[in-house]
């Protein structure tokens, strides 16, 4: 009788599993950079991402000021948007708004508390940048695309 | 949301300064005066606490302000002991509450190419400075030209000054590694000098495919208060003259690769001060003090890893010396300095640095000879320090140096001279608190 193979697993099986626990565990970016509806979305690259929120580029292609709005550091949703949407380190983002805000030099991004905050926010002010954990469901903000 | 009614926070603020600000005199001879002493500690901490707990409280209930106005402050209260010399108060073979620093500042922007900004500065460092409020910066900063990848701007009022990774936040516990900066470049003594100046500044950044450059020019007049550097620039600290301050250059070029995580900067500025003795003081003459250091930074910040090194090179003329013979010397200072982060919020640091106050004169021979101690000409500084973030908003570190030589010694703190040892251990913890 031929001998079952499940002590021995294939690399079919191998292959498998790891589909079947890709499929089932939360996408790696999930963070969604959103817009207020104001904003024009066309022609944005990640490096355009990193300058808007580490304060350097300061307006948007139809030369209207950019409003740029944040959660604190400890805020998960945060940390998911620094590493994954800025490739950047959370204590050196700190240390760029800090030494704007506490040198005269420059003012760091509004700091908010939570996630509805933010969603009220962008939704309600015009050139506004932000991030949320979802696709926007509300007609007021709009996913921002960038490549 | 946290934005602040600052006319709240300023009542209890002003309550705590006053607390703060009296002058501490305490030696600790005899155990009644020990406990005078650790009762004072308790009543800085508590006025301390009292100051963040209205702070708190008012970002709790915060009434909203604009977007365009932002109030932001810190608050760092440093302790320190020392086998020998003193370090911000009576440090040897005591414990000096001796710094305490509180800042508070308001950024305003009125249109999108004009901003102000304002930072009040409370400190007390042991003897150098029995407790004072200045202006920090106060400051029009006015975008000229914005385009996709980059801008042109100028400044005037009072700016801070541009000099290495960590000059213009210096007093800012937060923003470096360990409490004390290292200090044969970032000296606290001069710090007068070094921390802003009135005048205007020029400044351009440029973002391209491979780094960003930012580029500042300053032209500006810095603080006359100079005491503390009688001592060296005069070798009398006792002389009743007045310093002035001539305009000063400051200037800064800045290249960060990937975003900052490969940091490389030059500095360079020239600074010029007339000493105008006493009339009753026949003994020293009106003399002119010029100063020229070029400071050259690189830096690595990894996910766990921070790597730091700066070297300086400093030209000096102190005309007070002149007609000796003398005057002209160049001072050499560098350090390298690793740092880990064990978890995100503990982060380990080992740094040495070292300092000669002139090359030609290394282990302080010419110095004997003129009758100062023979280790006023050198320092080299072991440093370890250990950083714990323990909210984005709290902080506590501890740092242990070995010292060996007083280059960098503050002359108020230790009086006499003769009494400074050259080999010496100093132990600080500091707590500080932001938002």
């Amino acid at each position: 009788m031929q001998k079952l193979g499940y002590d021995k697993p294939t690399f079919g099986t191998i292959l498998a599993i790891v589909v079947i626990f890709a499929a089932f565990s939360p996408v790696a970016t999930a963070t969604e950079v959103v817009v207020n509806k104001s904003v024009s979305t066309s022609g944005y690259s990640k490096a355009d991402i990193s300058a808007i929120f580490t304060m350097q580029k300061r307006r948007w292609s139809n030369n209207r000021q950019i409003k740029v709005y944040t959660l604190p550091d400890s805020n998960p949703l945060h940390k998911d948007f620094v590493k994954n949407n800025l490739n950047m380190l959370i204590y050196h983002v700190r240390k760029v708004w800090d030494r704007m805000t506490y040198s005269g030099t420059g003012a760091a991004p509004i700091e908010l508390e939570s996630e509805q905050e933010m969603i009220e926010k962008i939704a309600t002010t015009p050139d506004s940048i932000g991030y949320i954990n979802s696709k926007p469901d509300n007609e007021n903000i709009r996913s921002f695309d960038y490549q | 949301m946290k934005t602040f009614a600052h006319l709240t926070i300023n009542k209890p603020s002003f309550f705590g300064l006053y607390l703060l600000g009296t002058p501490v005199h305490v030696r600790c001879e005899g155990e009644a005066k020990f406990l005078k002493r650790i009762s004072r500690v308790g009543q800085l901490l508590t006025a301390c606490l009292f100051i963040i707990y209205y702070s708190t409280s008012v970002v709790a209930e915060s009434t909203l302000l604009p977007d365009e106005v932002q109030i932001h402050g810190f608050l760092t209260q440093g302790f320190f002991h020392s086998s020998d010399n003193n370090v911000y108060g009576q440090s040897d073979d005591g414990i000096s509450p001796g710094l305490t620093e509180i800042g508070l500042n308001l950024s305003y922007q009125p249109w999108d190419r004009l901003r102000f900004a304002a930072q009040g500065l409370y400190r007390r460092a042991g003897a150098v400075d029995s407790g004072s409020v200045r202006l920090d910066y106060g400051l029009a900063d006015l975008t000229l030209l914005e385009h996709d990848s980059g801008k042109l701007g100028l400044r005037g009022g009072r700016i801070k000054i541009p000099f290495g990774l960590y000059n213009e936040t210096r007093d800012v516990a937060f923003t470096h590694p360990t409490i004390l900066l290292p200090q044969g470049i970032y000296f606290d003594r001069s710090r007068s000098l070094l921390i802003s100046a009135d005048g205007g500044s020029f400044y351009a950044e440029q973002r391209t495919d491979f780094g960003d450059f930012n580029f500042k020019f300053n032209v500006g007049k810095p603080s006359n208060d100079l005491n503390e550097i009688k001592a060296v620039v005069l070798a009398k600290q006792a002389a009743q003259g007045t310093f002035d301050t001539k305009p000063a250059i400051a200037t800064q070029l800045n290249y960060e690769i990937n975003g900052g995580e490969y940091v490389f900067a030059v500095s360079y500025m020239d600074l010029t001060f007339d000493f105008n003795p006493a009339l009753s003081e026949k003994d020293i003459p009106q003399n002119r003090t010029h100063i020229q250091p070029l400071l050259f930074s690189a830096q690595y910040n990894g996910e766990k890893i921070t790597l730091t090194g700066e070297y300086e090179y400093r030209w000096n003329t102190f005309g007070r010396f002149a007609s000796q013979g003398g005057g002209k010397f160049v001072s050499e200072s560098w350090y390298v300095e690793g740092s880990y982060r064990i978890l995100p919020e503990l982060q380990a640091t080992v740094r040495f640095d070292t300092i000669s106050m002139d090359i030609t004169d290394r282990n302080g021979d010419t110095a004997a000879l003129l009758g100062f101690q023979r280790h006023t000409a050198f320092a080299s500084d072991w440093v370890f320090g250990l950083r714990w973030d323990i909210t984005p908003s709290w902080m506590v570190r501890a740092d242990y140096t070995r010292v060996h030589g007083t280059a960098w010694l503050p002359q108020a703190d230790n009086p006499d001279p003769n009494k400074t040892k050259q080999d010496w251990n100093l132990y600080g913890l500091q707590l500080s608190f932001k938002f």
